[in-house]
């Protein structure tokens, strides 16, 4: 493949924006999948990834076209995932690429993940190519969102394509400016290889496979070659490129992207970012931007049937497999039993593996209420890492605790900053800057912790703003804060799975709130249970769960039977939901309980 | 001869529907009266045809529930016993019950339910207080219940039971201690007491909703259970079932039928059969109903085939509704495995919490079991 035909782009959108049916609309247009084989939004083949809407896992594909001056151009689409905890295999997708399509909804406008990724897309100086979807809209207003583009990104708009991905207007002309707008790759096949990596996958037959992007020299199959920052060394048993199943090729030239595969049995060999060179008289220096991937948010996974305990284990080895950045260790809980402590890049890849866990492997779990990492400091100089409230040291051994802190980024309608404003501090932001967009749209910047955000800081952005506020973040710092571990007894027995570290003036109040809304949880039992909520020995706040009187059915005749059993099942659903702890049946949404408090 | 089932007949008309009540049945609709009965005739020749034996039905138990039966004139009376006599073999059955409602049934009733061979009769009397009836929407007065007792006696029948309920909206225990004194006094053989539940659809469910509902709370409801299965017990009752009490030998055996896995046929607009391992049910409109008898069905809604899963589930959480428990051999003859085997965790967990008991092969509710009779109950439904 002549590298000058090569044009390799990727597509930036907020969530809803149309990233997804833009790409099918490509897809389609070009016949790179007949009529037949084509599937709503082919990009996101994970059952979760369709029903959610988003990508998770990025995908790549090979477009044949043949442009406007009768030459065939071959345009890989390498697809980014949409969300904030993604945002390292977002830059390294970037990294890979030309060009860019940045994707705006003619009516919303620019928000602030979108932001985000452009900016990181000029970092990488990428050619943009500015699209607005959906005009087809009755509220669209494309001139607003060309204005916002120019003034909020520096973009110049004057060029941005119309289109909709719903009637295919714009389409072609997207098409055409890929291949005259985006530069052409400009590797050369003379110069020792080096790929990028930016992305991998499991498949059970091949074992890990490499997303690569070719930026000198010539890979061929049978290849000896060498990872850079694992110096795993291996055989390129196979090499192809996506059409968007696997095809396979015996060479690929400078600006190539495909997949690689060679005999590595773990998607730990394949780290995203890393540089694929020649075994021997490879290049000496990496391509730049690697980095490790580091967990942000950690939780403690429970089978609900202590039986369930290997099997568990086993799924979270197969998750492993085709997702470096999931980490996870052994724990044992006296509430709980045996289960695994778990380490996230944040709430959504937390909750995108909880769900394939229970979906694809049919398991019943109890999760915990997810912590950031704290440091803590103690008297006797030593600094301890704690992701778990229930490690943390003796009060009278710590000197001072320090807290991961992200630099927030919220696009709101001007309307609704002061809602921004309030929710910020209450969660202890510090407010750092606010500016306007467009004579409507305001962007604020807070200093806030981590910890605060995976609360219910987003949900509460998102309810009093009407659903407008977007947002962004991205680690900051470590900060020192006044944090105390709160802990709830029931029965009179500590529970050590609901403990949480919480600032020590919200302290009070989480207590109160956390025991109120269990009480709600937890059903009546045969018995009365206290909860109480404490701060080292001092009860903070209790509440009751009165006794269940009585729980029978008092008829039961010829024509309840069917019926009543049905309840019984209902009943026996329900209970399979439940972990026993001490005498009290807890279901599994107790241990979720503070995230959903006020 | 007889055979091992019962027939279940339902008359789905009511003067005016109870505002507990969320059973298939009807107010208004008394102009369809006589053709349901022409319905329910022909539902039973069909039976008779399909599954007698020779020619009528053998039931060991009969009983016409509903709905109201006694809001059937004399003459449709007349045609419902008719319609039994030509198809089924009434004289040998063992208990033959209809249900009555104090304001509607009067000693012609009587004397021709007699006549037509009803042996017991059970009589919606619900409280003795007027102000917890009419809060429930009955249309009778407490005074007419027990005039009607007496009638019921005086009409020959010595198998006499009553329904009553507690927990009722505005009722005290006190009021139920009174109940309970003056149903002792009537010399009844029967008494099946309900604690009140609110069913969705229902008049006191929507007034619940509107906050216009007031229920005695928890633990005034359980101090009325308490009391009543002390009360009643003590004085010649005893608990045969979680909701049943009975005078030495005057048990429903209608009833038992369907706490022991012992088949049954329902006739009617709504009626569910349990028939060579398959549960069924009539359709609940009256006019459907008239309709797919017309057209000859029988037996004609499949609702579920029983698996030998929900089999041993029902055996068992029918079963334990009755104080004499579940026979580990008859489990055994039945269904050819232990029940150990099956339900080992279960009885383990109920017997640790003291709701569950073993003596001598049976496995039975303790009293405590009978108060959280659904924790029980729930456990043996199998994962």
């Amino acid at each position: 493949m002549d590298t000058k035909k090569i044009r390799n782009f990727s597509i930036i959108a907020h969530i809803d924006h149309g990233k997804s049916t833009i790409a099918d609309r490509l897809i389609e247009y070009t016949g790179t999948l007949s009529k037949r084989e084509m599937e709503n939004q082919v990009l996101d083949n994970m059952d979760l990834e369709r029903e959610r809407g988003i990508t998770i896992k990025a995908q790549t594909v090979r477009i044949d076209y043949k442009g406007k001056d009768g030459e065939m151009y071959c345009l890989n689409l390498i697809d980014t995932p949409g969300h904030v905890d993604f945002t390292y295999e977002v830059s390294r997708s970037l990294a890979a690429c030309e060009g860019a399509l940045l994707i705006v909804d003619a009516a919303q406008g620019v928000e602030a993940q979108t932001l985000a990724n452009v900016y990181m897309a000029l970092e990488h100086d990428l050619e943009i190519i500015p699209v607005i979807n959906k005009i087809d809209l009755p509220s669209a207003d494309p001139d607003r969102v060309k204005q916002e583009i120019e003034d909020v990104i520096g973009l110049d708009a004057s060029e941005a394509i119309l289109a909709s991905a719903k009637t295919g207007q714009g389409i072609e002309e997207i098409l055409d400016a890929i291949v005259e707008r985006i530069p052409a790759p400009s590797g050369e096949a003379d110069k020792p290889l080096s790929a990028l990596i930016f992305d991998s996958y499991f498949d059970s037959y091949k074992g890990a496979i490499a997303h690569i992007r070719i930026m000198d020299g010539v890979l061929k199959k049978g290849m000896g070659l060498k990872m850079m920052a694992t110096g795993k060394v291996f055989d390129a048993t196979e090499i192809g490129c996506f059409r968007p199943q696997t095809t396979e090729l015996q060479e690929m030239g400078p600006g190539s992207v495909g997949y690689l595969a060679g005999s590595l049995k773990q998607v730990r060999d394949v780290r995203v970012g890393d540089t694929v060179t020649l075994a021997e008289g490879g290049v000496t220096e990496p391509l730049p931007g690697y980095r490790g991937v580091t967990p942000m948010v950690y939780c403690g996974l429970y089978p609900v049937d202590s039986a369930d305990y290997d099997n568990l284990k086993d799924a979270l080895e197969k998750l492993q497999l085709n997702d470096a950045a999931l980490v996870f260790e052994p724990e044992t809980s006296i509430a709980l039993g045996f289960g695994y402590r778990c380490g996230f890049l944040g709430l959504l890849h937390m909750d995108v593996i909880q769900e394939r866990l229970e979906r694809e492997y049919n398991l019943k779990l109890i999760t915990t209420a997810p912590s950031v990492i704290y440091h803590v400091f103690k008297t006797d100089g030593e600094m301890v890492t704690v992701d778990n409230p229930s490690d943390l040291p003796d009060p009278t051994t710590i000197d001072h605790i320090e807290e991961p802190f992200v630099k927030a980024t919220v696009i709101v309608p001007k309307d609704f900053v002061g809602a921004v404003m309030e929710i910020s501090q209450n969660k202890r932001g510090e407010f750092k800057s606010m500016d306007y967009l467009d004579v409507n749209r305001v962007m604020v910047i807070y200093h806030i912790p981590l910890s605060e955000i995976i609360y219910d800081y987003f949900d509460k952005l998102k309810s009093s703003t009407r659903g407008y506020a977007s947002l962004d973040y991205e680690l900051a710092d470590y900060q020192p804060a006044k944090l105390v571990k709160l802990d709830i007894l029931m029965n009179g027995e500590a529970v050590d799975a609901l403990s949480t570290i919480v600032h020590v003036d919200n302290a009070a109040s989480r207590g109160r709130s956390l025991a109120a809304k269990l009480k709600t949880i937890i059903p009546q039992q045969m018995f009365e249970i206290p909860i109480q909520a404490a701060i080292g020995n001092k009860i903070i706040a209790r509440e009751n769960v009165r006794a269940l009187r009585k729980d029978v059915l008092a008829k039961c005749y010829g024509g309840d039977i069917s019926r009543k059993r049905k309840l019984l099942e209902k009943q026996k659903e329900g209970k399979k939901r439940m972990k026993a702890v001490g005498r009290v049946e807890v279901p599994q949404e107790a241990f979720m309980a503070i995230l959903n408090i006020d | 001869m007889t055979t091992d089932f019962g027939v279940y007949i339902h008359i789905p008309f009511c003067k005016q529907k109870c505002f507990y009540c969320d059973f298939p049945s009807f107010a208004g609709r008394e102009k369809y009266i006589d053709e349901y009965l022409n319905s329910l005739h022909h539902e039973m020749e069909l039976g008779a045809e399909r599954i007698a034996e020779k020619g009528k039905l053998t039931p060991h138990t009969i009983y016409i529930g509903g709905g109201t039966p006694s809001h059937l004139n004399l003459s449709q009376m007349q045609m419902l016993f008719e319609a039994i006599r030509a198809n089924m073999q009434v004289k040998d059955v063992a208990e033959f019950t209809m249900e009555v409602n104090p304001c509607t049934i009067d000693e012609e009733k009587l004397h021709l339910m007699k006549a037509n061979g009803i042996t017991r009769v059970s009589i919606g009397v619900q409280s003795f207080d007027d102000g917890c009836l009419q809060r429930i929407g009955r249309i009778h007065k407490s005074s007419m219940a027990i005039e009607k007792v007496r009638l019921a006696q005086k009409a020959g029948f010595d198998n006499i039971s009553i329904d009553l309920m507690y927990g009722l909206p505005g009722q005290t225990l006190d009021m139920l201690k009174k109940s309970l004194d003056k149903a002792m006094e009537l010399g009844i053989q029967h008494i099946s007491v309900y604690g009140l539940q609110l069913e969705e659809g229902t008049v006191l469910a929507k007034q619940q909703e509107m906050g216009r509902l007031e229920l005695p709370d928890d633990e005034a409801v359980e101090k009325m259970y308490d009391y009543l299965v002390e009360y009643l017990p003590a004085h010649g009752f005893s608990r045969y079932e979680i909701s049943n009490y009975a005078m030495d030998g005057y048990y429903s055996r209608h009833n038992t039928l369907y706490w022991q896995d012992v088949p049954y046929l329902g006739f009617g607009s709504g009626a569910h059969s349990y028939w060579r391992g398959n549960r069924y049910e009539n359709p609940v409109d009256i006019c459907e109903y008239i309709k797919a008898t017309a057209e000859g069905k029988f037996l004609h809604i499949v609702e579920e085939a029983v698996s030998e899963k929900a089999h041993m589930e029902e055996f068992c959480f029918l079963g334990l509704r009755m104080t004499k428990g579940i026979n580990k051999e008859k489990f055994m003859e039945k269904f050819n495995r232990d029940i150990y085997e099956v339900f080992g965790n279960a009885i383990k967990e109920m017997t640790a919490k003291g709701l569950l008991q073993e003596n001598d092969g049976v496995l039975s509710l303790t009293p405590m079991g009978m108060k959280y009779g659904n924790m029980v109950f729930g456990a043996f439904i199998i994962e």
